[in-house]
């Protein structure tokens, strides 16, 4: 097999995955260009071009309200799964393993491999640190996402009082308007239904050969098990 | 390992830059 090929085989969830990414966020941006035209239309005010639609912040506040969403789901699953689990589901540990769990579990500290990373082998804070890499991670990308909707949501929120000969709030009077946390809301509450349902369906649905899921013929009650 | 590497980069390249992106669009007020 050629580099080529072998690197798009080893890559293919995070390549297929990110190629949907952009396919869809062009998708987003004709049909938010063709949504805020309409409504430009309706207010007696010029249609704007594709370029200026996805250069404005009513586009970018509407694509971060919705990344911020999704990287809190991922944050709060990933620290909620740790020390909370359900009973039969493919997406939690057993019953009793709630917690951070033994260094040998963990292969941490005197139970670090040769192949470990460097900075579980390095021990201290580094291994402190990179033991919550992932969670650290997420969730600051959701504290950062949160804050770019935040002021791209206050710029698109004056640019609408403007038009309604409004007055302009600051971006702390923006924290506190009600769009700001209905955008907010109204994304966080379809990510923790999706989150629990995932969590509580895969106790008893199965799908064949994804990771996702228990193998088709393990117990109902079997918790944990993915194949 | 070295291409995952590289995707794994690009992830977080592409997170960062549109949150850049984003905040100043927000801050130029457009």
């Amino acid at each position: 097999m050629t580099a080529a090929r072998s690197f798009v085989k080893d890559n293919a969830l995070g390549l297929a995955f990110g190629g949907m990414f952009l396919v869809t966020l062009v998708g987003q941006a004709i049909s938010g260009a063709a949504d805020y035209n309409a409504q430009q239309v309706t207010n007696g005010l010029e249609p704007v071009s594709i370029l200026d639609y996805v250069t404005s912040s009513s586009f970018g506040v509407d694509v971060m309200e919705n990344w911020q969403s999704e990287y809190l789901q991922f944050f709060l699953y990933i620290f909620a799964t740790v020390w909370l689990v359900q009973r039969g589901s493919a997406e939690s540990k057993e019953p009793g393993d709630e917690g951070m769990e033994s260094d040998e579990e963990q292969r941490v500290g005197e139970h670090a491999r040769a192949d470990s990373p460097a900075w579980v082998r390095a021990g201290g804070w580094r291994t402190t640190v990179f033991s919550r890499s992932l969670g650290l991670v997420m969730g600051g990308i959701f504290l950062l996402t949160w804050a770019a909707s935040s002021v791209a949501g206050w710029a698109a929120y004056n640019s609408e009082q403007l038009a309604e000969k409004q007055d302009t709030v600051s971006w702390a009077g923006y924290l506190g308007e009600a769009d700001f946390w209905n955008r907010s809301f109204q994304n966080w509450q379809s990510e923790m239904l999706a989150v629990g349902s995932m969590a509580v369906l895969s106790v008893y649905l199965r799908q064949r050969g994804s990771p996702e899921s228990k193998p088709v013929g393990v117990s109902h009650a079997e918790t944990g098990e993915t194949g | 390992m070295r291409g995952v590497r590289r995707l794994y980069v690009a992830y977080l390249t592409v997170i960062l830059l549109g949150v850049a992106y984003v905040t100043v669009l927000g801050l130029m007020g457009r």
